[in-house]
């Protein structure tokens, strides 16, 4: 348990339907765009090796469905997340309407143990439509939302011209690990001075 | 409403008001008080077999009669039972048994069969610390109801409270255990699990598969694999880390048994045994058939079930060629299913022709389903054939009539659409549900089977088709209005019929059935992953016993296969003879959970050996798509579906789709809250 919660990181990514979330997800591992996705049913994860900070994680996506009449499902879905991505697509309000709900609905539904500190991550999606012409929401718009929530970090994405999208997840997983200090408190007495150092080591990453 | 329940008097005696619900209000304590002061009876029950410990006591500090399930929408088919809070070991659990022989029940046919179904839905003793949240619903008409959701994502069936006592509930359960309102909405009640890892292991090592919605089935057989009642001693001494332990413990214990696989294949046999001299009947007619028919050429492996299926020494597996061969490496499961039929030829336009009289009435249907359960149709004739299957055309219909229909059909399909073709842009601004829900259509029908060529490429005129097709049915329906997963059905229907009002009527008729699917509430897709669960515990008890253990009985994994019916999982060509398969409803309308049962039982020994948990298991099933057989799997549903006869059916609650949904006073997919 402890060191599958050392090496593994669960990310969850939420959204409307049609924002592109399986697209950037299979845009940041695959490094490919297809415009032939379907919608997703249920919920999928890709896993990704990656390195940060001298350490190697495995890093576990998940895409769900974005019909807000699936969310129920997210009990199953959530469970264990370190860190949330919200995504939007710029071209629709409702999109950026609808993140409150999603950010409130995870939070009831993964019940984080320190949900005021649970990680989440913003993206704006689809910015490469249109030139940006049929862009309805703005950046400013957008961060002073991502301010008012605890200062989500924000980044602008095209998952089909792949745009910020390496950054993006960067950043996700530095914050994914924000979390992993919690989570480690789970580790039996055995190995105690172990996981104190681990929450050392990973608040510094932060 | 009967009196003499002290909490019933207590809620009588107040007024109801809006903020009745509110747990800080102190009427609340009162009341809980009151109900307390005469309910309170610590007593001994040798009812829960929670512990073999006779001594275990069992504090009830609510109860409440009249608690009642509604598994159909009939008015008679109602079960009646008793909710009961209880302390023991100081831990607060939930119980709720159905009334014996309940007198409220009718006698009429559907009460009978109702009857059935009563402890399917039994709890015996629910730990507190297994449910997620509670959902209070006091609708303005009608009873008020719970619905109680674990942190599973199991969902247990709606229960209303005959005699009220919700509020005494609430107040009880904030005396015992942590439980806060949600901010988003107040009628959801947040259940604290303690945040501890010891305790909520324990509870639920105690009682084993108490979070499986009703045990009462074959509980002794789950019992009794794997040593899971060892584990329970074991962890009970321990008492230290149990529910990491629990599953490292099995995980230990498994790979020394001889031989896993052989072990496991004669629990099944056991299992089987059980159900009855029919199921042997059946088997070994069904053995007797395939010899007749040749069947050995694809499937190489049988096991026959005869009179010693208990006997393990006794049971061996038949290998009609000596040899055993395995089956392809991905599929391991080296445990053979017994036989379904070798798969038949599809319905060809002389069978067809012969099923018809002179003015084109359907002699005989059950003969037809028959012919297509086992060979599926000629592709030619599927247009024809599917309007019968999907009940839009009767099988005694003539084609005069037939004709007619398709006219008047037809020009009320164009009324229906015209609603929605005379919104104005300027309407459409001010109409936002409308445009919502255009918007999420249009975004599906441009990711449905755009692979196939007949909706492939740019501007293609049947994705529009598609768009209208859905788009009017969001307003013949519009309770239930779109949802994900509804274009994966139209596709194959439209590219059948090509002609959209006939589309569009064949597609309403699925819906009929399936509708469920794509409740808000989840209620049809809860009702089905709860029988899929039952069936495989039925079917495959260890498989149950894994998945119990690895916290998979959700079926959440399951979960596309069971909406869309296998849509994703098969190519476009094997879903239109898979899906003409199930439409048939030949041996059971829930055929489809046989599948799943099947698949599943297929890949147990990969899931089993390499100890998947969730989310490996979900990943699995996933990447499943496109990699199975899919006749072998019907076969070998078929053989399920027949082995487990009257058991397997009395797993599956009625009004579970795609049965028919009863007929209510109101709305059938009023949706309680959204309406996208």
């Amino acid at each position: 348990m402890a060191s599958r919660r050392r090496t593994l990181l669960k990310v969850i990514i939420l959204g409307d339907s049609g924002v592109g979330k399986t697209s950037l997800m299979n845009q940041y591992v695959n490094k490919k765009f297809s415009n032939q996705y379907k919608a997703t049913i249920g919920a999928d994860f890709l896993t990704k090796e990656v390195q940060f900070e001298d350490r190697l994680f495995t890093l576990q996506i998940w895409d769900t469905a974005g019909q807000e009449r699936f969310q129920s499902l997210g009990v199953a879905f959530y469970r264990g997340a370190d860190c949330c991505v919200l995504v939007y697509d710029v071209n629709s309000m409702k999109s950026f309407d609808n993140l409150n709900n999603w950010r409130e609905e995870f939070l009831i539904q993964a019940s984080p143990s320190d949900p005021d500190n649970f990680p989440f991550v913003l993206l704006g999606n689809k910015v490469d439509v249109d030139g940006g012409n049929s862009r309805v929401v703005s950046e400013k718009k957008a961060k002073a939302w991502c301010a008012s929530k605890g200062n989500i970090p924000y980044f602008e994405t095209s998952a089909k011209d792949g745009t910020n999208v390496e950054d993006a997840f960067q950043c996700i997983v530095k914050n994914a690990l924000k979390n992993e200090p919690e989570e480690e408190l789970y580790v039996p007495d055995t190995v105690d001075v172990v996981g104190g150092n681990r929450a050392q080591r990973s608040s510094g990453c932060c | 409403m009967r009196g003499g329940d002290a909490a019933a008097a207590a809620e009588e005696g107040s007024p109801r008001s809006p903020d009745l619900h509110d747990l800080s209000d102190d009427s609340d304590y009162a009341a809980a008080a009151a109900a307390t002061a005469s309910d309170h009876t610590a007593m001994r029950t040798d009812s829960a077999d929670t512990g073999s410990d006779e001594t275990t006591r069992i504090d009830v500090v609510y109860e409440k009669e009249r608690v009642t399930i509604h598994p159909t929408q009939y008015g008679s088919g109602r079960i009646s039972g008793k909710l009961r809070l209880f302390l023991q070991q100081g831990s607060l659990f939930l119980s709720w048994e159905p009334n014996e022989g309940d007198g409220s029940l009718s006698t009429s046919s559907v009460a009978v069969e109702i009857d059935k179904y009563r402890n399917l839905y039994t709890i015996k003793a629910l730990p507190l610390s297994d449910v997620r949240f509670i959902r209070r619903h006091t609708p303005t008409f009608g009873l008020d109801y719970i619905i109680i959701v674990l942190s599973s994502g199991l969902a247990f069936p709606p229960f209303y409270f005959y005699n009220g006592g919700i509020r005494e509930l609430f107040a009880t359960l904030k005396q015992h255990v942590f439980i806060i309102r949600s901010d988003d909405d107040p009628n959801v009640f947040l259940v604290n699990d303690f945040q501890d890892p010891l305790q909520k292991s324990l509870s639920s090592l105690e009682l084993p598969g108490v979070a499986s919605v009703a045990n009462a089935m074959s509980r002794q057989n789950s019992l009794s694999f794997t040593g899971s009642v060892d584990e329970t001693r074991h962890a009970d001494d321990g008492r230290h880390g149990a529910a990491s332990s629990m599953s490292q413990y099995s995980s230990k214990q498994k790979p020394k048994s001889n031989d896993p696989g052989r072990d496991l294949s004669i629990q099944v046999l056991e299992k089987f045994s059980l159900v009855t001299k029919f199921a042997r009947d059946t088997t070994s007619s069904l053995f007797r058939d395939n010899i007749g028919a040749h069947a050995y050429g694809r499937q190489q492996h049988g096991y026959a079930l005869d009179n010693q299926a208990s006997d393990k020494q006794k049971n061996q597996y038949v290998t009609p060629e000596k040899d055993y061969v395995p089956s392809a490496p991905v599929e391991s499961d080296p445990i053979p299913l017994v036989w379904g039929k070798q798969r038949d030829r599809p319905l060809s336009v002389e069978e067809w022709t012969a099923f018809l009289d002179p003015e084109g009435r359907v002699m005989d249907s059950k003969a037809l389903r028959k012919k297509v359960f086992y060979g599926g149709i000629d592709h030619v004739l599927r247009k024809e054939v599917w309007k019968f299957l999907l009940g839009y055309h009767e099988y005694d219909s003539t084609y005069a009539e037939r004709e007619y229909l398709t006219a008047m059909k037809r020009a009320e399909y164009e009324a229906i659409k015209s609603q929605w073709k005379s919104i104005s842009a300027t309407q459409a601004k001010r109409f936002t549900k409308f445009r919502e829900r255009k918007g999420l259509i249009d975004k599906d029908v441009v990711r449905t089977d755009r692979s196939v060529p007949y909706y492939e490429g740019d501007e293609n005129r049947n994705v529009v088709v598609l768009r209208d097709i859905l788009l009017t049915y969001s307003f013949y329906n519009f309770d239930l209005g779109y949802c994900q997963g509804m274009s994966d059905f139209l596709a194959p229907i439209l590219y059948i019929m090509e002609d959209e009002s006939e589309s569009f009527w064949c597609f309403a008729s699925l819906m009929e059935r399936l509708g469920a699917n794509f409740n808000r509430d989840q209620n049809g897709m809860h009702a089905q992953l709860l029988a899929l669960s039952k069936l495989v515990e039925l079917l495959d008890p260890p498989l149950h016993n894994y998945f119990r253990q690895n916290d998979c009985l959700n079926y959440f994994f399951c979960f596309r296969w069971v909406l869309i019916q296998f849509k994703r999982e098969f190519s476009f060509e094997q879903i239109m003879l898979l899906w003409e398969v199930l439409w048939t409803h030949y041996l059971s309308e829930h055929f489809h959970l046989y599948l799943c049962v099947a698949i599943l039982k297929r890949y147990r020994q990969r899931i089993i050996g390499e100890q998947m948990d969730f989310d490996t298991l979900l990943k699995f099933i996933n990447e499943l798509s496109g990699q199975i057989n899919l006749d072998r799997a019907i076969q070998d549903a078929e053989a399920l579906c027949t082995i487990a006869g009257e058991n397997g059916a009395s797993c599956i609650p009625p009004g579970t789709p795609p049965s028919m949904p009863i007929e209510t006073d109101g709305g059938l997919y009023v949706q309680q809250d959204e309406v996208l």
